[in-house]
């Protein structure tokens, strides 16, 4: 969601010391456990927030175990590392929703969880979570594929004290089909997700084959939309671009954005879920569900199921919820054991007041099957709206 | 065949650069031949992703990087050679050392540099929220505009123009100046006559280093530029990752290497350092 | 009257650097077609002077006068002079045509009738024709010299400056470049000046030669008058090798010698003498068969002798000084080393000096 030049210090200092601790791990274990078994070992392919220290670090000293957390900010990256071979080397992934009921199971790329063991969990979660959850299971509905966690509406942004909150819900995608608008916009860029908003823009559903028609409207609204943007950048820059006033709203964006903005003291930064649009069922917002799978290795550590049980634990869910970076509503907050560690700050941040209204209000994140196609023409949109 | 010694003994040496230099630029220059959106090295290599390159307007692209860089070593000749100059009359041999003190924010990553000029530039931000305070001025704000990115660039690469710059002027004998004045030359025409063309190797090499690093330049048109701009390394950065085309990003980046090698070998026949360092 | 105008003259000029005087009120005429040399040790400021001459420092007081105009503040560029650098100073970016061209090409000349200068100043400069073209870098040591007295030459100017351009150069070469310069000042019959720390060179080649210490010229005369009748023992050590013995004139007359108590006959005393150094050089010193065959005699002990080429010197040891005895091969010593020996030399062949 936030782009890739972000993986930029942070990512990289941790990176860093991740392979500095593997190999002084490595020259320290090798005489005796050259063949030991990887019970001592776990490898996570992860959006942000489950490589921080906060989360692994009291796993690692209870288990004793050598964590290696590598943080990606795109889903197709990770899975396609997974494709490239990778899947003897990682032991969860986590990605978001449908790439595991209709990707990477059909390709055997994670394998099932114990049913029995993890589907209570889903009883502890907020409703809309119980099991059997879609995301969560095959298509068959027979076998768990993951644990579910994080999840966020994630449409808009706009900054309150310019556009109310009402009129942005009303206007929706139409905001960006005003040419009155022009440059008082951002793009966040996320290059899924603006395929997706651009698709919402033009007026039809992204999760669909689209049409000849429909790939014209979208090239035509491709680079009239990036044309009048006047900024397209990370999640910082479009923080920074609306609380300096350089823009009034911006493209793609919802919680897992503009929660940095809130929590720093700047409520008027606000993800919307417009109140129409054209998803199924009418529905304007877009919005994402982290689901973590096993990853189909042929040494699978043992610390994977337990790892997936750790971050059930409300103290734990907590800290995913409020890990360095981002900030995010986490299903365990149906449990009041962990709805309970979340400040008024907290929530606010996340927008908790109307988090169960904007869900309602979305349709899910899903595959888009020329997803290809149209990123090429945006790719091509976003150059060519530079070439004037 | 038999090696001798010394060919022996060069064996780990030229193995580590093969291994370190070449076998990545093979592996780049090889996966621009394989099948689109392919993540293997296996497929049948094909010309498919030059023809899609040449078909779309990857161009603008190339010309943005182009043209960005051109500007910027420009920018960056006019504003470092006037400094170097002045560092190496007033500095003297110290001068070099000196320059190199231009190279300590380098220590700093480049992202944290720029977001901190974006913090300078924004509205309301150092420089406007000053202006405004201060002054009453109302400006509108140059972040994400083509002039941001080029100060940007400039202010990256700085370093690299101005350490050659100040290494070539500080060559020049200043005995050569001397005679050339003695023998009646004006100001400026020690300066056109001497100066310029002794100083030729600093400002040739301050020139390609600029250049080919600022083709390169992706960070300031992103953070700065608020991608109003769109260079070549942008696009090679969305075709390896969120297009997930790493055959079109290498194909895309064998490109990119060989206009720029060929605009390099140009400009060093044009500007050859042998005679300037009289070699030859 | 206007041929004895001086075509250089120096009215009192001083260059502060700081507190520290670099060039002393000095006062100088240079005459028309004059080879003129001026030779201190590094650090006496003849550089300095030199500078101030061509124009590229200006005195601090004093007048620095071109045939009687005032030129203290016409920079380099303006003026009718040119300097031959101690680096020489070439442009390593051209060619030896190119470099010679140069003062030719500022002055807006045709190409044509630059290239044609430059030939005949490469004739005039014994070099090849063919080196027209080539490179600077690739020349010698001594085609190197001359491309840029050729260059210097090009300028045409009235005076031309020498700033220590031989020394760089290896002795024989030296030699040679020095007697090429002096035909060349003959033959171009300008005037020449000519700065140097080796008053050998200077004395090969000029007319008259000024001797500089500590910003001051303390010295000016022609060659013969400097060898043979310095005014002070720094000028008299400037000529390779002395003898110098401090002494004191006493009231019989003659010299008396405070450390061994010797007396020495004097020469020509100078007035209002009462100590300083006599000085002898080596070659008046002989080896004697008894101490009568010379005006001044004393006993001493052979202990190295030094083969110098055409002559070799013997260092004698009397008490506890050692005096230089330099003879042509053919009148060589004939005893061997560590004989006891007498060495002697007439007064009128020692030269007596206050400082």
């Amino acid at each position: 969601m936030a782009n890739s030049s972000r993986m930029s210090r942070r990512n990289f200092m941790q990176q860093s010391a991740l392979w500095a601790a593997a190999f002084s791990g490595a020259a320290t274990a090798m005489p005796g456990a050259a063949f030991a078994a990887r019970d001592k070992e776990l490898n996570i392919l992860c959006w942000e927030g489950y490589n921080s220290a906060q989360v692994l670090d009291p796993f690692r000293t209870s288990t004793g175990a050598t964590v290696k957390a590598e943080s990606l900010t795109n889903d197709p990256t990770m899975i396609n590392r997974l494709r490239a071979g990778e899947t003897n080397v990682w032991d969860l992934i986590n990605v978001n929703n449908p790439w595991a009921r209709k990707i990477m199971a059909p390709e055997k790329l994670i394998k099932p969880l114990d049913r029995a063991k993890f589907e209570p969990y889903f009883d502890k979660m907020m409703p809309a979570f119980k099991a059997p959850y879609k995301w969560a299971m095959d298509d068959a509905g027979a076998e768990l594929l993951g644990m579910v966690q994080r999840f966020g509406p994630y449409s808009f942004v706009v900054n309150t004290d310019k556009v109310s909150r009402a009129t942005a819900e009303d206007q929706g995608w139409n905001l960006w089909n005003d040419p009155a608008n022009d440059k008082k916009y951002g793009i966040l860029e996320s290059d899924d997700w603006n395929v997706f908003c651009l698709c919402c823009i033009a007026g039809f559903d992204p999760f669909k084959m689209h049409s000849d028609e429909e790939v014209a409207k979208f090239t035509e609204t491709a680079k009239r939309v990036f044309k009048g943007a006047k900024v397209v950048g990370d999640i910082a820059t479009m923080n920074q671009s609306l609380v300096a006033g350089e823009i009034d709203f911006h493209l793609t964006g919802g919680t897992y954005s503009a929660s940095p903005a809130r929590a720093d003291g700047h409520p008027e930064i606000r993800g919307i879920t417009p109140k129409s649009g054209p998803m199924a069922g009418g529905k304007g917002g877009i919005s994402w569900i982290e689901v973590t799978s096993q990853v189909n290795n042929p040494d699978l550590s043992p610390l994977a199921d337990q790892f997936l049980e750790y971050v059930q634990a409300p103290d734990v869910a907590h800290k995913v919820a409020f890990a360095e970076g981002t900030f995010n509503p986490v299903a365990q907050m149906g449990n009041p054991d962990c709805f309970s560690l979340f400040t008024k700050e907290e929530l606010d941040a996340i927008q908790w007041d109307s988090l169960e209204q904007e869900m309602a209000g979305c349709a899910e994140y899903d595959i888009v099957p020329d997803y290809d196609k149209l990123l090429d023409i945006m790719t091509a949109a976003k150059r060519e709206a530079s070439g004037g | 065949m038999r090696l001798g010694h010394g060919e022996r003994s060069a064996i780990p040496v030229v193995l580590f650069l093969l291994a370190g230099f070449a076998a990545p630029l093979i592996a780049v220059i090889w996966f621009s031949f394989m099948p689109p959106r392919s993540f293997s090295f296996g497929g049948a290599p094909t010309l498919e992703n030059y023809r899609t390159i040449f078909e779309s307007s990857s161009y603008i692209s190339f010309l943005w990087s182009l043209g960005l860089a051109f500007i910027a070593v420009v920018v960056l000749a006019l504003i470092c050679y006037p400094v170097a100059y002045g560092l190496v009359r007033v500095f003297g041999r110290w001068a070099t050392l000196l320059t190199l003190l231009f190279t300590i924010p380098l220590f700093v990553s480049e992202n944290i540099r720029l977001y901190g000029w974006v913090l300078f530039f924004i509205k309301n931000g150092v420089l406007l929220g000053t202006l405004k305070s201060m002054f009453g001025w109302q400006l509108e704000s140059i972040l994400f505009t083509l002039p941001a990115i080029i100060f940007g660039m400039v202010y990256v690469y700085l370093p690299f123009m101005l350490f050659p710059m100040t290494l070539g002027i500080s060559m020049v004998p200043n005995e050569t100046r001397d005679a050339a004045f003695d023998l009646g030359a004006s100001r400026w025409q020690v300066f056109t006559e001497v100066e310029l063309p002794l100083s030729m190797p600093g400002i040739t090499i301050g020139f390609l280093l600029t250049f080919v690093l600022a083709v390169g330049a992706i960070a300031e048109a992103k953070v700065l530029g608020g991608q109003q701009v769109i260079p070549i390394s942008h696009d090679i950065e969305i075709a390896f990752t969120y297009a997930q085309n790493w055959p079109l990003g290498a194909a895309l980046s064998v490109l990119l290497m060989l206009v720029v090698g060929v605009l390099v070998i140009l400009a060093l026949r044009r500007f050859d350092l042998d005679k300037f360092l009289g070699r030859r | 009257m206007m041929q004895s105008l001086p075509i250089l003259s120096l009215k009192s000029v001083r260059k502060m650097f700081g507190p520290h005087a670099a060039v002393d009120s000095i006062d100088l005429d240079i005459a028309e077609g004059e080879f003129f040399t001026i030779v201190g040790p590094s650090g006496s400021g003849k550089t300095t002077m030199l500078r101030m001459l061509a124009g590229m420092d200006t005195p601090t007081s004093g007048d620095i006068l071109l045939r009687g105009e005032r030129i203290n503040d016409l920079p380099a560029n303006k003026r009718p002079t040119c300097m031959v650098f101690q680096s020489l100073a070439l442009f390593p970016h051209r060619t030896v045509g190119q470099n010679i061209e140069f003062p030719l090409k500022i002055r807006g000349e045709t190409p044509e009738s630059r290239k044609a200068r430059a030939l005949q100043l490469i004739d005039l400069l014994r070099l090849p024709q063919s080196y027209y073209g080539k490179n600077v870098l690739k020349c010698s040591g001594g085609e190197r010299q001359r491309v840029a007295l050729a260059r210097a030459l090009a300028y045409d100017p009235q005076i031309l400056f020498f700033d220590e351009p031989l020394s760089a150069i290896d002795y024989k070469l030296r030699k040679t470049l020095e007697k090429e310069l002096k035909d060349i000042h003959r033959e171009t019959k300008k005037t020449f000046v000519y700065i140097t720390h080796s008053l050998e060179e200077a004395m090969v080649m000029s007319d008259r030669i000024g001797v500089m210490r500590a910003g001051k010229l303390v010295q000016v005369g022609s060659p013969h008058e400097i060898y043979s009748a310095p005014n002070t023992r720094f000028v008299s050590e400037f000529v390779g090798d002395v003898n110098v013995v401090p002494v004191s004139l006493a009231k019989d007359g003659l010299l008396h010698v405070a450390e061994t108590g010797a007396r020495l006959k004097p020469p020509a005393i100078p007035p209002g003498f009462t100590q300083g150094h006599l000085v002898i050089r080596p070659e008046f010193l002989r080896f004697l068969a008894n101490a009568g065959e010379a005006d001044n005699a004393m006993a001493g002990r052979v202990y190295n002798e030094y083969v110098l080429g055409s002559r070799i010197q013997y260092q004698v040891r009397v008490g506890r000084n050692v005096f230089a005895v330099e003879k042509l091969r053919q009148q060589a010593f004939k005893g061997k080393l560590d004989d006891d020996v007498t060495i002697g030399w007439d007064a009128g062949d020692a030269i007596l000096v206050t400082d």
